[in-house]
C-alpha cells in the first residue's frame, strides 16, 4: 500500500507548485509576470533536485534546479543557509541564469531545523534598471549596462529583511514600487510552497517523504527513457545563424550534434560561432533550459516535470561561444538565441517525429519595450511584452494562428482595453496579415499586424525580431512561411523597417507596426483539397491570387 | 405546493414540497427521477412530473434549472452566428489570448473560434479607454453586412465594440439601426451580457450568448406553454448560475446566465440548509459520475465569479464567459472514474470516467475498466441490495476481470488496487478541497462540510478526516439536492461593472454615483417583471487590489451607504489580502468592477422536518458484514436502511447507512446522529 501513499504525496508536490504558481501571479505588479506568466516557480529537495515545477513559460526548465545547486555551492559550511533566509539571484553565467531581468528567489525549508527542500521561483522583473526603460538593449556590449546584479545574496537573514539590499534597489530602478512588488510576490509565492512542503512532511513523516521523492525522480526517468525508445537512434546534424547583433553585423552561425540512443540524448553545440560583441549571446546555463524545453517536448510533454526526466539528457558547448556566453558580455537578448537553439534541434528532428514536431514556427519571441509618459496621468510607463504569430502546420493540421513562440507557454497576451488605459498606446490593428507563405497540404497559420500608435511625445521602443531575413521553414514540400519585422510609420508616412532597434525615438502620432511570421507549410499544396481551399480564401487566410498561383485554383 | 426540476447530464429530478393548506407548514416531500431527454428537454419534466403525480393546477411556485444552454455549447448544437466589431480588431476571437497551456506540447491544436472569420464583420467607429468617442459611427455597411448573414443563413448576431464596457453607446445605436433594417435575427450586445473589461473575453462572452439564444429562447417559451397546458398558473422561475433564480423573461434576454445552474442550487441549498442548522461556514462538495464540484461558503455567502470558462483544462484554453457564475472548482473524479496505469507504472484515476454507458464493471454492461464505484463494492462499502437504487446485483465476475490487469501490472491483490482508487480519488479530492480552503487561507476545521450528490456521503467521511472537518452533514434526498436547492432561493440579479478608480476622497462621489447608477439599472430591470424598489434588496461589492496589480480580491462593503468612511473598506481589504496571499502592502489601493447584487426575497417554505414514530435504532439493521476501511481496518459493519431511521437516533462506527439514492459511509472514527430534519449529521471523534 506505501507505493500509493508514494503517489499522493508526489500529487501533492505538484498541487503545492500550482498553488505558489497561483500566488506569484496573483500578487505581482508587473504584467509581464501576471499577463505574460513569463515566469517558473518549483520545489527541490535539500540538494536540488527538481521535484515539482509549474510554468508559465516553457524556457525556464534548467532554471529551478540548477539555482538552488549554485546557492548551495555558495552557501556551505559555516556559510549554511539558516531557517528565515531568503536568497535572491539573476546571475546570467551561472545557476540557471538568462539574463538579469529574470530573478530567482531561493527559500531554503526547514523541518526540525533540518534542511529539507528549497522552494524557489524566477521570473520577469519589468525593471531593474541599466541603460534602458525594461533593462533591455540590442547595443548592450557589457553586462554593466543591462541593470542591477544580484550575485547570490541574502535579501532576508533568519527572517529579517535585508534593508539595504531593499534600498539599493529602490534607487536604482525606475518603476521601484513594481520591481520591489514582485520581489515581495517572490517570497511571498516561496513561503506558501514551504508551508505546503512542511505540512505534507508533518504527515507523512520525513523519511516517507524522501523515498516519495527517490521514487518521483526514478519515474520520471523511466516514463523519459520509454519515450526516447521512440525516437530514430542516430546522429544529426544542423546548422542555425543569428542575422544581427545589434550592430549590423552577421550572420552568427549556430551548430548543433544531436545523439539519439535508446538511453541518451546529446546536444553538442561545439563548433558555433564565439559570443558577439552585443546583447544576442545565450549563457550555457540558457542553452541547457532550452534544450531541455525542446527535449520534454519529444519525450514526455505530458508529464508533470521533474529531474529524474532530464537525466538521459546532456548538452555539450565548448565556453565562450554564441551559446555558452562567459562574463561580463552582454545578454539581455540572450533569448532570441536561446529560441534559434531549440529551433535548430526542432528542425533537425522533426522529420523523424512529424507527431511531435510540427514545420517551424514564428521563432522569435518579438519582445517589445515601449517606454513614455502617459498622456493623461503623466506617469512614466513601460510597456513589455512578447508578441503572438504564425506557426508551422504539422502532419495532421493547419499551424495555429495568434498563439506566442515556443518559449513562451501559458503566456497571454496583454488586453488592448487594459494596454490603452495603462500605457500612452492606442492600438490601431489587430489582425492576420497576408504576407504570404507557408503554403502546404497543411497551411501554416498566419502572422499577425499589431500597430501601436503612440499618443504622446516622447516615447522610445526597443524590440528585437529575429527572422527579418530568413523566412519561417517549411516541412516535407511545404512552403517556408513569412518574416518578423518591426516598422516605424513616421506620422508623415515615412517608414523605416527593423529586426533590431534600441530607445528608438517616437513622437505623438508615429506608429509601430510589428509583423510577425507566418508559420511553415506541410506536405505538397497540390494535395490540398479544392474546397478548404476555396474556405481559406473566403476567410481571407489567402489570397484569390496565392490560391491559383500556389495551390492552382 | 411548490415544484423545482432540474435538467442533468444523466436524470432530470424533481422534488416537490406539499404544504398543510391551514397551518402553511410542510408536510411531505415528494421526490420524481427520469432519464434526461436531450433531443426534447421539456419531455424528461414533464415525465418526472407524471412519474411524481404532481398536479400542475395546484402548484405556487414552480422552479427550473436546466442544461440546455451548456449542452447546446458543448454539443455545437447553437445557432449560426455572426459577429459584429470594432475595424481593425474582427481577429481578436480567434488570436484569443494566445496561450497554449499544453506547455510541452508543440503539436497543440488550437480551439477554434465559434464564428468562422467570414463571420466576422468590422465597422468603422472608435472609442478611447475613457468612452469617449474618437471616431463616429458609420452604419453604411450594415445593410451589405446583413445581406451576407441572410445569404449565410446567419440566426444571431453578436455585437462587441471596443471599449463599451465603459460607453456602450455605439452598440445601442448599432442595435436599433440592425433591428430597423431587419427584424428577423436575433441580436446581442456585449454590454447586456458583461460591463468588464478585457475585449477578448467580452466577445467571448457576446458570441457564445448569440449562439445559444435561439435555442434557449426556443426552449423557454416552449416550456412555458406545455406546462400552462398542463394547468400551471404561473410562469416558472429558472435557476441561473449566479445561485439566485429569475423570471423567464429576464432569462430570455440573456440566457447565458443559465450556463452553469445545476452546481449553483445546490450549493444554495446547502446554504439555506446551512441557516437552519445554524452551520454559516460550510464545505459543500457534490460527487456524481464523472466529476466531483465543490465549493466554500462563509457566514453564509458563496463569492460569484466571473472567470468562468467552458472546455477549460490543464491543456486547453477553454472558451471565456463573463457572466456571474458561484465560484466552483470542478474535477474529474466521480463513481464512474477510471483507474488506469501510465507507461512509469504509476496508477491514476480519471479523469475518464465510464458514463452510464458501459458503466462501472460491476454495471455488468461490458465496462471492463475498474472504477471508484467497483473500488467501494470490492471493499464492501455498498450493499449489494442497495447497488443502483436496489435495481440489480453487482456483476462480482465483471470486477473481477477488470481488476486482473492493473494486479498483474501492480503486483498487488484485488484488494490492495480497490484501497488504493480509493486512496488516489480521495486525494484528488482532498487537493480540490484544499484549493477553495488552506489555498485561499481558509482552516478547513473551522468548516461543516455538506456532502451532496450520489457519491458524495461515500466519500465524505474519509475527506472529512483528511481535512480534520469535525462535522459532516449527508442532507435527505441528497441526491436530487441541487433541485431541492432551486426551492430554497431567492430571486437575484448579479451587476458587475469595470470602472478603475484609486480608492482615495476625492473619489467617494464616484463610488456612490456609479453605484446609484447600477441601482437604477437593476430598479429599472426589476420594475419590468412587475417588482416596486420596497422589494428589492442590494448588496455591495468592489473587487480591490494594490496599484500596479492585476488580479483583485472580492471584498463585501457590509451596510454600506452615504457615510460608510472609505478607511473602513481599505483595511477589509488589507486584511483579505493578508489572508488570501499572505502579505499586506503600504500602497495605493484600486478599484476595478463594482459589483452590486439586487435581490427580491421569495417566500419560502421551510425546511420539512421528520416525523418521529419511536422506532428503534434496531428496526432499522438489516445486515452485518465486513467492510475495508482501509488504514482503520477490516470491521464487521452494521448496515441500517436510512428511509427507517429517524430524529434522535444514534449510530457509532462502523456503519453503513444505505438508501436508494446513495449510501453514508461512517467509519470507526465516526459517530452518526440523525437531527429533526433527518440530516445525518457524522462527528470525527477524537483519536
Amino acid at each position: 500500500m506505501e507505493k500509493f501513499t508514494l503517489e499522493i504525496i508526489q500529487d501533492a508536490l505538484v498541487a503545492a507548485g500550482d498553488e505558489m504558481f497561483q500566488t506569484l501571479q496573483r500578487t505581482s505588479m508587473s504584467p509581464i509576470i501576471y499577463e505574460s506568466l513569463d515566469y517558473a516557480v518549483g520545489i527541490t529537495d535539500s540538494k536540488g533536485e527538481l521535484l515539482a515545477q509549474g510554468n508559465g513559460v516553457t524556457a525556464f526548465l534548467a532554471a529551478l534546479d540548477s539555482v538552488v545547486r549554485a546557492t548551495l555551492e555558495k552557501f556551505s559550511g559555516e556559510n549554511a543557509l539558516e531557517e528565515g533566509d531568503v536568497v535572491i539571484a539573476n546571475t546570467p553565467y551561472a545557476g540557471g541564469g538568462t539574463h538579469l531581468s529574470d530573478v530567482s528567489v531561493i527559500f531554503p525549508v526547514f523541518y526540525k531545523d533540518e534542511l529539507v527542500a528549497f522552494t524557489v521561483n524566477k521570473a520577469h522583473w519589468t525593471e531593474l534598471g541599466g541603460t534602458f526603460p525594461g533593462s533591455v538593449s540590442t547595443v548592450a556590449t557589457e553586462i554593466y549596462q543591462e541593470g542591477l546584479h544580484f550575485p547570490f545574496i541574502k535579501v532576508r537573514a533568519k527572517g529579517k529583511i535585508n534593508e539595504a539590499i531593499v534600498d539599493l534597489i529602490k534607487s536604482n530602478v525606475r518603476l521601484p514600487d513594481s520591481t520591489l512588488g514582485d520581489l515581495y510576490a517572490g517570497i511571498a509565492a516561496a513561503e506558501v510552497g514551504a508551508q505546503r512542503v512542511i505540512s505534507i512532511i508533518e504527515k507523512y513523516s520525513l523519511d516517507t517523504f524522501i523515498k516519495a521523492k527517490e521514487d518521483f525522480l526514478d519515474y520520471g526517468e523511466r516514463m523519459c527513457i520509454e519515450a526516447l525508445k521512440k525516437i530514430p537512434n542516430g546522429v544529426y546534424k544542423g546548422t542555425t545563424e543569428i542575422e544581427d547583433n545589434g550592430f549590423g553585423e552577421g550572420p552568427f552561425p549556430i551548430k548543433a550534434k544531436i545523439t539519439v540512443t535508446d538511453k541518451e540524448f546529446v546536444a553538442d553545440f561545439n563548433g558555433s560561432h564565439p559570443q558577439v560583441k552585443g546583447a544576442t549571446n545565450l549563457a550555457f546555463s540558457g542553452l541547457v533550459t532550452g534544450c531541455r524545453s525542446l527535449f520534454k517536448a519529444v519525450t514526455t510533454p505530458r508529464m508533470d516535470a521533474n529531474g529524474g526526466a532530464f537525466r538521459p539528457m546532456k548538452v555539450i558547448c565548448e565556453p565562450g561561444t554564441i551559446v555558452s556566453a562567459e562574463a561580463p558580455s552582454a545578454v539581455s537578448v540572450y533569448y532570441e538565441v536561446l529560441i534559434t537553439a531549440i529551433d535548430l534541434i526542432w528542425k533537425i528532428l522533426a522529420p523523424m517525429i512529424p507527431d511531435k514536431l510540427p514545420a517551424g514556427h514564428l521563432r522569435s519571441v518579438c519582445a517589445t519595450f515601449i517606454s513614455g509618459i502617459h498622456q493623461d496621468t503623466g506617469q512614466f510607463y513601460i510597456q513589455a511584452e512578447p508578441l503572438a504569430g504564425g506557426w508551422g502546420a504539422s502532419s495532421t493540421h493547419d499551424g495555429n494562428r495568434g498563439q506566442l513562440s515556443c518559449g513562451s507557454g501559458e503566456s497571454y497576451n496583454i488586453p488592448i482595453e487594459i494596454r490603452e488605459m495603462r500605457y500612452g498606446i492606442q492600438v490601431e490593428q489587430y489582425a492576420f496579415h497576408n504576407e504570404g507563405g507557408g503554403y502546404g497540404e497543411f497551411q501554416g497559420g498566419n502572422g499577425q499586424y499589431v500597430d501601436y500608435k503612440i499618443v504622446s511625445d516622447g516615447a522610445h521602443v526597443t524590440a528585437a525580431f529575429l527572422g527579418e531575413k530568413t523566412k519561417t521553414w517549411g516541412m516535407k514540400g511545404g512552403h517556408d512561411g513569412s518574416y518578423n519585422y518591426f516598422m516605424i510609420i513616421r506620422k508623415d508616412g515615412t517608414k523605416e523597417r527593423h529586426s533590431l532597434g534600441t530607445n528608438i525615438t517616437l513622437k505623438k502620432g508615429d506608429m509601430v507596426r510589428c509583423v510577425t511570421a507566418t508559420g511553415g507549410g506541410y506536405g505538397d499544396p497540390k494535395k490540398r483539397s479544392k474546397e478548404q481551399v476555396m474556405l481559406d480564401v473566403k476567410n481571407g487566410y489567402i489570397t484569390k491570387k496565392e490560391a491559383k498561383e500556389f495551390y492552382t485554383i | 405546493m411548490r415544484v423545482a426540476t432540474d435538467i442533468g447530464g444523466t436524470f432530470t429530478d424533481l422534488v416537490c414540497l406539499e404544504f398543510d393548506q391551514e397551518s402553511g407548514k410542510p408536510t411531505g416531500v415528494k421526490v420524481a427521477k427520469s432519464d434526461t431527454t436531450t433531443s426534447n428537454f421539456e419531455q424528461g419534466i414533464l415525465d418526472t412530473i407524471e412519474k411524481g403525480k404532481v398536479d400542475l393546477k395546484e402548484i405556487e411556485f414552480f422552479a427550473h434549472g436546466t442544461t440546455v444552454v451548456i449542452n447546446a455549447l458543448t454539443e455545437r448544437k447553437g445557432a449560426k452566428t455572426a459577429l459584429i466589431t470594432t475595424k481593425g480588431f474582427r481577429d481578436v476571437l480567434e488570436i484569443a489570448r494566445c496561450n497554449r497551456p499544453d506547455l510541452f506540447n508543440f503539436n497543440f491544436v488550437k480551439q477554434p473560434p465559434f464564428v468562422p472569420r467570414f463571420l466576422r464583420f468590422e465597422v468603422e467607429e472608435r472609442m478611447n479607454y475613457k468612452g469617449e468617442v474618437i471616431k463616429e459611427l458609420n452604419m453604411a455597411t450594415l445593410k451589405a453586412i446583413l445581406k451576407t448573414c441572410k445569404e449565410e443563413n446567419v440566426e444571431a448576431i453578436a455585437v462587441c465594440l471596443l471599449h463599451a464596457y465603459k460607453n456602450p453607446e455605439h452598440e445601442v445605436e448599432l442595435v436599433k439601426e440592425l433591428h430597423k433594417l431587419d427584424s428577423s435575427i436575433e441580436i446581442i450586445t456585449s454590454h447586456q451580457v458583461t460591463r468588464e473589461w478585457r475585449e477578448y473575453e467580452r466577445t467571448s462572452s457576446t458570441v457564445l450568448s448569440g449562439y445559444v439564444l435561439p435555442i434557449a429562447k426556443k426552449y423557454l417559451n416552449q416550456l412555458k406553454e406545455k406546462l400552462k397546458n398542463q394547468g400551471l398558473k404561473d410562469t416558472p422561475y429558472i435557476m441561473q448560475s449566479n445561485g439566485g433564480i429569475t423570471t423567464l423573461n429576464d432569462v430570455k434576454n440573456n440566457p447565458i446566465t443559465m450556463v452553469e445552474s445545476g452546481p449553483a442550487s445546490g450549493v444554495f441549498g446547502a446554504i439555506a440548509l446551512g441557516k437552519v442548522i445554524g452551520k454559516k461556514n460550510l464545505i459543500v462538495l457534490d460527487i456524481g459520475g464523472t466529476t466531483a464540484k465543490c465549493a466554500l461558503v462563509e457566514n453564509g455567502q458563496v463569492k460569484i465569479t466571473t472567470n468562468y470558462k467552458i472546455e477549460h483544462s490543464r491543456t486547453e484554453a477553454g472558451y471565456p464567459i463573463q457572466t456571474p457564475v458561484i465560484d466552483i472548482v470542478e474535477i474529474g473524479n466521480g463513481g464512474g472514474s477510471i483507474a488506469w496505469i501510465d507507461e512509469g507504472g504509476k496508477m491514476h484515476v480519471g479523469p475518464k470516467s465510464a458514463g452510464a454507458q458501459p458503466g462501472p464493471a460491476a454495471y455488468g454492461r461490458g465496462g471492463k475498466n475498474l472504477t471508484t464505484t467497483d473500488a467501494n463494492i470490492i471493499t464492501g462499502r455498498i450493499h449489494p441490495d442497495y447497488f443502483l437504487g436496489g435495481e440489480l446485483q453487482p456483476d462480482y465476475p465483471s470486477i473481477d476481470n477488470a481488476s486482473k490487469n492493473l494486479c498483474e501490472k501492480l503486483n498487488a491483490s484485488k484488494e490492495d488496487i480497490a484501497k488504493g482508487i480509493l486512496r488516489i480519488a480521495n486525494s484528488n479530492m482532498v487537493n480540490a478541497l484544499k484549493l477553495i480552503s488552506v489555498n485561499k487561507g481558509y482552516d478547513p476545521r473551522d468548516f461543516t462540510m455538506v456532502v451532496i450528490g450520489g457519491g458524495g456521503s461515500m466519500h465524505g467521511a474519509d475527506l472529512a478526516r483528511e481535512l480534520q472537518v469535525s462535522k459532516l452533514i449527508v442532507p435527505p434526498h441528497a441526491g436530487v439536492f441541487s433541485a431541492f436547492g432551486m426551492l430554497m432561493s431567492d430571486i437575484r440579479r448579479d451587476f458587475i461593472r469595470t470602472n478603475v478608480i484609486t480608492l482615495e476622497p476625492e473619489q467617494r462621489t464616484t463610488i456612490q454615483s456609479t453605484f446609484a447608477e447600477m441601482e437604477g439599472e437593476a430598479i429599472k430591470n426589476f420594475k419590468s417583471d412587475g417588482y416596486t424598489d420596497d422589494d428589492i434588496k442590494f448588496t455591495y461589492y468592489t473587487d480591490l487590489r494594490y496599484a500596479g496589480q492585476e488580479h483583485y480580491v472580492k471584498v463585501l462593503l457590509s451596510n454600506f451607504d452615504d457615510t460608510t468612511p472609505l478607511e473602513s473598506i481599505i483595511r477589509h481589504f488589507h486584511k483579505e489580502h493578508k489572508k488570501h496571499y499572505s502579505f499586506e502592502l503600504n500602497t495605493t489601493v484600486e478599484l476595478v468592477n463594482f459589483h452590486l447584487v439586487a435581490e427580491v426575497v421569495v417566500d419560502k417554505p421551510d425546511f420539512p422536518k421528520l416525523e418521529k414514530t419511536g422506532k428503534k435504532v434496531e428496526d432499522a439493521h438489516f445486515d452485518t458484514r465486513e467492510v475495508d476501511f482501509d488504514d482503520l481496518g477490516i470491521q464487521q459493519t452494521a448496515f441500517y436502511h436510512r428511509n427507517l431511521l429517524e430524529p434522535k437516533m444514534q449510530i457509532k462506527g462502523p456503519a453503513v447507512i444505505a438508501e436508494k439514492a446513495t449510501t453514508t459511509l461512517v467509519t470507526p472514527l465516526h459517530i452518526v446522529c440523525v437531527d429533526e430534519y433527518g440530516n445525518l449529521i457524522l462527528t470525527l471523534q477524537k483519536a
